[in-house]
This record gives C-alpha cells, sequence and structure tokens, in this order.
C-alpha cells in the first residue's frame, strides 16, 4: 500500500529502532551516571542542611535556657540576701544572749565572790577581835585596867570602820 | 599594529571581496539541474535521493539518524569515560553543561507534579537531545551517495515525515503506558482521548523543521540569495528552531504525560 507524503513504515520503524538504541544508550552511559550524582549531592546537601537546622534549634533552646536562668537568677539573688540578712540577725540575737548569759554569770560569780570576801573579812575581823579580846584580858591582868580598855575600844573602832 | 598597517589590511582584505566577487559574476554558474519545483517537492518527499542502506532503499534523513545516534552515543561515551568520573560537589563548566542539561528535562519532567516521571525524564533527556543535535547536524553538511549516483547533502532526520512520525508516535505511546502503569486504565483512557496527538505531534515536528529547511533551500536555490544571507539563514535559523522545536515536543510530552498520569481525587458521594 502506498502512502502519501512518501510515508514509510519500514523507515518509521527503522526511525524508531534508531531513537531506541539511542535512548538505551544515553540513559545508561550518560544520564543515570549524572542524575545518580546529582541525587547523592543532593542527599548530601539535605543532610548536611537538616543537621544544621537542628543545631540552630538547639541552640535557641540553649539560648532560651540561659534567658531563663538570667531572669531567675536575680530573685534567686534577691532571696538568698534576704536569707543572709535573716541568719546574720539571727546570729546576732543570739550572740547578743550569750553575752547577756555571760555578763549575768559574771555578775553572779563577782557577787558570790565579793560574798565570800566579805565572809573571809568578817570572820579575820572576829579573829581579830578575839585576839584583840585576849590582849586586853592579858593587859588587864599584866597592866592597867584602864588602858588596856582604851586600847580595846580604838582597835575596835578601827575595825569598825574597814 | 599602526594607522597605516591598518588601512593598508583594510584595503587589502575590500580589494580581494570585489575581485571575488567580480569573477563570480563574470563565470557561468553550473546549469541547474532542475526547477525549483523539483527541488522544493524533492526537500519535502525525498523521492528522487534515496540511499541504499544494506539493500534497503532510505531517505537520507534515516542515514542522518544512525548518524546523529552514533555521534551522540559516541560523545557519551567519551563524557562517560573521561568526564563523569571527575565530577566535583562545585562542578566545572562542562559538569555543570551536562548537569544543566540533565536538571533542566527532569525538572520539565517534575514541574506539573506528574507521577512515576523518572522514565519520562530519561525520555524527554533523549528526545531533547535527539532534535537538538539532530537539527544541527544538517549544517555539518555531510555528504552521501544517493542510489542514482549523485551526491546528497545529508539533512535533518526530522525533516523526514518518517522520523518525525516515529517520534510523535514513541512520545504518545510514553504517555499512553505511563497512564496506565501510573494512574491504571483511568490513565490510558485520558490518553486515548487524545487520539490525534500523535499525528499533531508528528506534523507539528515534520512541519516545523520542513519549513526551515525549504526556506534555506530557496535561498541556497537563487544566486541572488546566495551572499550572506545563508549565514543568518543557515546557522541562526536552525540554531533558532534546534531549541525551540526540542523545547515544544519535550514541553508537550510532559504536559500530556501529567495529564495522563495524574489521579484525580473520588467525589464525595452526595446524599
Amino acid at each position: 500500500m502506498s502512502l502519501p507524503l512518501n510515508i514509510d513504515l519500514q523507515q518509521i520503524l527503522l526511525h524508531m529502532l534508531n531513537f531506541v538504541l539511542l535512548f538505551g544508550g544515553l540513559y545508561f552511559i550518560l544520564y543515570k551516571p549524572v542524575k545518580k550524582f546529582m541525587d547523592g549531592r543532593a542527599s548530601r546537601y539535605a543532610e548536611k542542611e537538616e543537621e544544621t537546622e537542628r543545631r540552630l534549634r538547639e541552640a535557641e533552646e540553649a539560648k532560651a535556657e540561659y534567658e531563663d536562668k538570667l531572669r531567675n537568677a536575680e530573685s534567686e539573688i534577691a532571696a538568698m540576701k534576704s536569707e543572709a540578712a535573716a541568719q546574720a540577725a539571727a546570729d546576732a540575737e543570739a550572740e547578743r544572749e550569750r553575752a547577756l548569759a555571760d555578763a549575768e554569770g559574771i555578775r553572779r560569780s563577782a557577787e558570790a565572790e565579793a560574798d565570800a570576801e566579805k565572809q573571809r573579812l568578817l570572820r579575820q575581823a572576829n579573829r581579830e577581835i578575839s585576839e584583840l579580846a585576849a590582849q586586853a584580858a592579858q593587859k588587864a591582868v599584866y597592866g592597867s585596867a584602864e588602858e588596856a580598855f582604851d586600847s580595846f575600844l580604838d582597835r575596835a573602832e578601827r575595825s569598825d570602820g574597814e | 599594529m599602526s594607522k597605516k598597517q591598518r588601512n593598508i589590511s583594510l584595503a587589502v582584505f575590500l580589494g580581494l571581496i570585489a575581485l571575488l566577487l567580480v569573477g563570480i559574476f563574470l563565470t557561468k554558474g553550473a546549469p541547474k539541474t532542475e526547477t525549483v519545483t523539483e527541488t522544493m517537492r524533492d526537500t519535502v518527499l525525498h523521492e528522487a535521493a534515496r540511499i541504499n542502506l544494506f539493500g534497503i532503499t532510505v531517505n537520507p534523513a534515516l542515514i542522518s539518524a544512525f548518524c546523529v545516534t552514533g555521534i551522540l552515543l559516541l560523545a557519551a561515551l567519551l563524557l562517560r569515560i573521561f568526564a563523569v568520573p571527575k565530577f566535583k560537589d562545585r562542578p566545572g563548566r562542562l559538569q555543570l553543561l551536562l548537569e544543566q542539561g540533565v536538571g533542566l528535562f527532569d525538572g520539565l519532567a517534575h514541574e506539573n507534579g506528574a507521577r512515576k516521571t523518572r522514565f519520562l525524564s530519561a525520555y524527554i533527556f533523549t528526545a531533547g537531545a535527539y532534535i537538538f543535535f539532530g537539527t544541527l547536524f544538517e549544517l555539518l553538511g555531510f555528504q552521501a551517495v544517493t542510489t542514482a549516483g549523485a551526491s546528497v547533502s545529508l539533512p535533518a532526520p526530522l525533516a523526514d515525515i518518517n522520523g518525525a512520525i516515529s517520534l510523535g508516535v514513541l512520545s504518545y505511546s510514553v504517555i499512553l503506558f505511563g497512564g496506565l502503569f501510573a494512574a491504571g486504565p483511568k490513565g490510558a483512557g485520558r490518553a486515548l482521548k487524545d487520539i490525534s496527538l500523535p499525528i499533531s505531534m508528528s506534523f507539528r515536528l515534520f512541519g516545523a523543521l520542513l519549513s526551515g529547511a525549504i526556506v534555506t533551500e530557496l535561498v541556497y536555490y537563487y544566486f541572488s540569495l546566495s551572499f550572506v544571507i545563508p549565514v543568518i539563514v543557515g546557522v541562526l535559523f536552525t540554531l533558532l528552531h534546534a531549541v525551540i522545536q526540542a523545547y515544544v515536543l519535550t514541553m508537550l510530552t510532559a504536559h500530556f504525560y501529567e495529564e495522563s498520569t495524574e489521579k484525580k481525587p473520588k467525589k464525595a458521594k452526595t446524599e
């Protein structure tokens, strides 16, 4: 069958064969390796981008966390200051009470010492009076009774004055 | 170069051109063996200039097609051996050119959201390269011997209706079977609705390339048009319609492929 425009089925099939050969050859020799390289590079870049985004996200989270901590630090410092002031006040009160207790102890000790000294002096005075009485009695026996009596009175007055 | 030397060079150049023009107009050109009608008819139908290919009488465009395929495969092989193994993440000029070529057709296959595009992108890459380099092939002016013993300049492979039909039918087959594999019988049905597609694609390609060939033949046929104009018509027009036709066929194939492979969402039942 003769077709118009010199259309020839055999030549169409030959052209098709030629194109299919070209397609197969170009695909395996050139297209596939170039596409494989491009896809590999694109996937490597995508991984790098993903990694960068992940790190950026982590850095932003850390920054937010630090900023939060910074904001809380001021209130923490104020709390610590007030706690330290309260502690200092408590320490000062305890020290004052301890000083008062010490002073009371010193005062009591001094009073006890004073009492003991008084008793000692009284005992000493009594002893001296006894001694004077004994001496007076001795003088009365051995000397003028009047002189001995005067001497006794003088000594007794002196000891009262002390 | 001094001003005097430049003037002498210019005068020699212009004198040479004048001498050549005088020689051309004074000498008789070779007698025309065929009329313009016969030339045009042969350009379109290739009835007179036939070539014997292993016992089969074929049009010269088929020889061109095999030559283009051979050249492209050889170039691809050389690139595969010497260029591709040296590819780097930061590409050089040749690598950039190859990546642009592959990326252009891959992008064309993907830009409409078609499915199963791996085969399509490889197909339109090959078709684009074949049309572009096949059209440029006619500029090389390779000669072949016809069955009548005359010499004929090999045309572009697709300036032959048989070449254009083969590419149109192959493109339609890709669209049809792509639709069948990606979207099932509905996809194939959508491709079958455009049954005129292989004819329109074939004749669009043939008409575009043939119009270029006819204009070029006319320019070369008439003596008065044979100076300067062939440079513009032969080279620039060929380059221009090589790019345009490569783009048009690949773009149309990608577009119709996308239409046949898309899965349309099921319509919600209305009560």
